[in-house]
Order: structure tokens, then C-alpha cells, then sequence
């Protein structure tokens, strides 16, 4: 069976880091992704969690101003914290970042973490990870 | 706030556009605005890819190329880890 489409990428804080410290890659798949009339997204609290970490502030800044910030509210925000207590992490951030890419069908780009693996698997998701 | 404009479009944008906002459940200058809002997301993305390359270097050719080939492996379902792209 092959593996199914997405329809866009949601960036995780390792994506902010990965274009705060000038990963060619990271920018040449962010460039690639808005010349396709991709727009990736980010949870707002990745943002939050990305200026809170980052000192290259101005890179982020850059990066974001291609991309839509979702805001983190309501029902996303619901379903981030039982998945973050049932995998037993305060990393809400990913938990966010793997609830925006099952709702919404999305491949995500950050850094490897064991709890995006345990938050798609709570969320039944087949995750689809570029592990920056 | 909203302002009004009067804008002219082709018969078969309106008519694609009018699909489109009927298949989303939105009204048609929710639609219109939605998609003006999205490209000028990509013109102020693209402006911050230009102004990081004007810090650090452009890219090359390769490394555009490699973007691109990662978009479309992404968007197939295939998962993948970081790999160095040669500077030019």
C-alpha cells in the first residue's frame, strides 16, 4: 500500500532552531514549499516555545513571516493536553505540533523526539517526519 | 474590519471561485480574501528566504533542487532525516 499524501507541513520548535542557525536544507524546503503556494504552519505555542529557546530571534522572524501561526485554543488545545497527559510529557509543544498534522493532514518538520512517536500513536496518526 | 472593493474577475474565476467557496462553506469574498491572504503569506515568505540569503549566501541550484526533492517526498507520505546539502 503506498503511503498517503499530505497537504501540507506544520513546523516544530526544531524547524525554528534548524532556520535560526542556518540549515541550508531547512531553508532550501521552506523556500521550495512557498514556491508551490505551500504556506507551512505553526502552533502558537511552538512560536512561543521558539522565542523563549532561540537566541537568533531575527531568523525566526524571517521564517515565520512565511507561515501561518495557529492560534492554540479551544479543541486543538483540548486534545494537546490529554494526549500530553496520557503520554505522560509537558512538551506540549510537539503534542501540538502532531495534533495540528493529524487534523489537518500534514507532514511535520522538527527535530527527532520519542514523544512525537507516542503522540501520533495516541492520536492514531501515521506520522510523516522530516527530522531536522 | 472590512473594506469593500469592487473587483473584476474572468467568468470562469468567478464561477471556479463560487465552486470552490460553495465546496468550502464560505462565502465568496471570504474565499477571494482567503486566497489574497495565502499569497501574500508566500510574498512575505519568499521575501524572508531573500533576506536570510542575503546573510548568509543564496542558495544554489543544488540546494533548491534538494528542497524541492524533500517537499515532494514529504508531501507522498515518505518520512525522511536531515542529510547535509553541499554548499555551493
Amino acid at each position: 500500500m503506498s503511503p498517503a499524501k499530505r497537504e501540507g507541513l506544520v513546523y516544530g520548535l526544531g524547524a525554528l532552531h534548524a532556520a535560526a542557525r542556518g540549515d541550508r536544507m531547512m531553508w532550501a524546503l521552506h523556500r521550495a514549499a512557498l514556491s508551490n503556494g505551500i504556506v507551512p504552519v505553526v502552533p502558537a505555542v511552538t512560536v512561543a516555545e521558539g522565542y523563549r529557546t532561540e537566541i537568533r530571534r531575527d531568523r525566526i522572524g524571517e521564517l515565520l513571516a512565511g507561515t501561518e501561526v495557529e492560534p492554540f485554543v479551544g479543541e486543538s488545545a483540548r486534545r494537546s493536553g490529554e494526549v500530553a497527559a496520557r503520554c505522560d510529557t509537558s512538551d506540549l509543544s510537539s503534542v501540538a505540533v502532531v495534533e495540528l498534522a493529524e487534523r489537518r493532514n500534514f507532514a511535520v518538520v522538527t527535530q527527532q523526539k520519542p514523544v512525537l512517536r507516542a503522540a501520533a500513536a495516541a492520536f492514531g496518526h501515521d506520522l510523516v517526519l522530516y527530522a531536522v | 474590519m472590512v473594506t469593500k472593493r469592487s473587483v473584476s474577475l474572468d467568468d470562469e474565476v468567478a464561477s471556479a471561485v463560487e465552486e470552490a467557496a460553495r465546496q468550502d462553506g464560505v462565502s465568496f469574498s471570504a474565499w477571494l480574501s482567503s486566497a489574497a491572504e495565502k499569497q501574500l503569506r508566500v510574498r512575505q515568505g519568499l521575501r524572508g528566504v531573500a533576506a536570510w540569503e542575503g546573510e548568509t549566501g543564496s542558495l544554489s541550484a543544488e540546494e533548491v533542487a534538494a528542497g524541492e526533492a524533500l517537499l515532494a517526498r514529504l508531501r507522498s507520505g515518505m518520512s525522511g532525516v536531515a542529510s547535509r546539502v553541499r554548499r555551493r
